[in-house]
């Protein structure tokens, strides 16, 4: 895959009926990566449960969230920003939600306080690949 | 944009069964425990989820179902869940939610 790291940027508003989209990229990038079936449908689920709880949240200052696919050699990173950092709060790692509990079970890594100006990055890595 | 849910409803002789077609989540949860309150006010009866067509399910599909699964216990019966495919089964396995529901 890509030997530089490339990055594909979607750009959703707080609105439920959007989360699915999240879903249609993220299979669509998990897929061209080389992840198995599998692997495809535990990005989904992750990156769906955290639109879930941004959208649910919603922000009276900002009317999107983006969501960016960083395509590493050996990795995928999915890192969740917006205009409203106070969105921040949403992401802490003692939060007992059932959502965040299935997202950390299915990503290899996640990142609560990211410093890079994102609310928050998870990450898979790309098993059995040359 | 139309409901990526579908919801059919079959009376069995024990229970009613309940076959989901498409996918659970934020846009369709209210939809889907609408309906099953519905059933299980109306029926009270075993309920049976059948989930064979059913592609995507969340946390707040799977909030539903353990909402209606404690009204369905309340009146002594219970919900079995059958034909989870394999993505959807992992989270039931990982949320322990498979210990709740009878699994077929």
């Amino acid at each position: 895959m890509a030997e530089r790291s490339e990055s594909i940027e979607l750009t959703l508003p707080f609105k439920a009926e959007y989360v699915s989209i999240a879903r249609l990229v993220a299979s669509g990038v998990a897929a061209r990566i080389g992840f198995d079936m599998d692997v495809i449908d535990d990005v989904k689920v992750a990156i769906s449960e955290v639109c879930n709880k941004l959208v649910k949240a919603d922000s009276s200052v900002a009317s999107s969230f983006r969501i960016r696919f960083e395509i590493e050699k050996d990795r995928l990173t999915v890192a969740f920003a917006c205009e409203d950092k106070s969105l921040g709060r949403l992401f802490k790692e003692e939060n007992e939600e059932l959502g965040m509990y299935i997202v950390a079970a299915l990503m290899d890594e996640v990142e609560y306080s990211p410093g890079d100006g994102s609310l928050f990055r998870m990450s898979k890595v790309v098993e059995g690949l040359n | 944009m139309p409901s990526q849910l579908k919801i059919l409803e079959e009376q069995g002789e024990d229970a009613v069964t309940i076959r989901l077609f498409g996918e659970v989540d934020i846009s369709t949860a209210q939809e889907l425990k609408e309906r099953l309150y519905s059933v299980v006010d109306e029926k009270k009866t075993n309920l049976r989820i059948d989930c064979s067509n059913l592609d995507y399910i969340d946390s707040m599909g799977l909030g539903v179902l353990v909402g209606v699964l404690k009204r369905v216990r309340q009146g002594g019966k219970n919900i079995y869940v059958s034909n989870l495919k394999e993505g959807i089964r992992k989270l039931f396995l990982i949320t322990s939610l498979d210990k709740l529901f009878i699994m077929e």
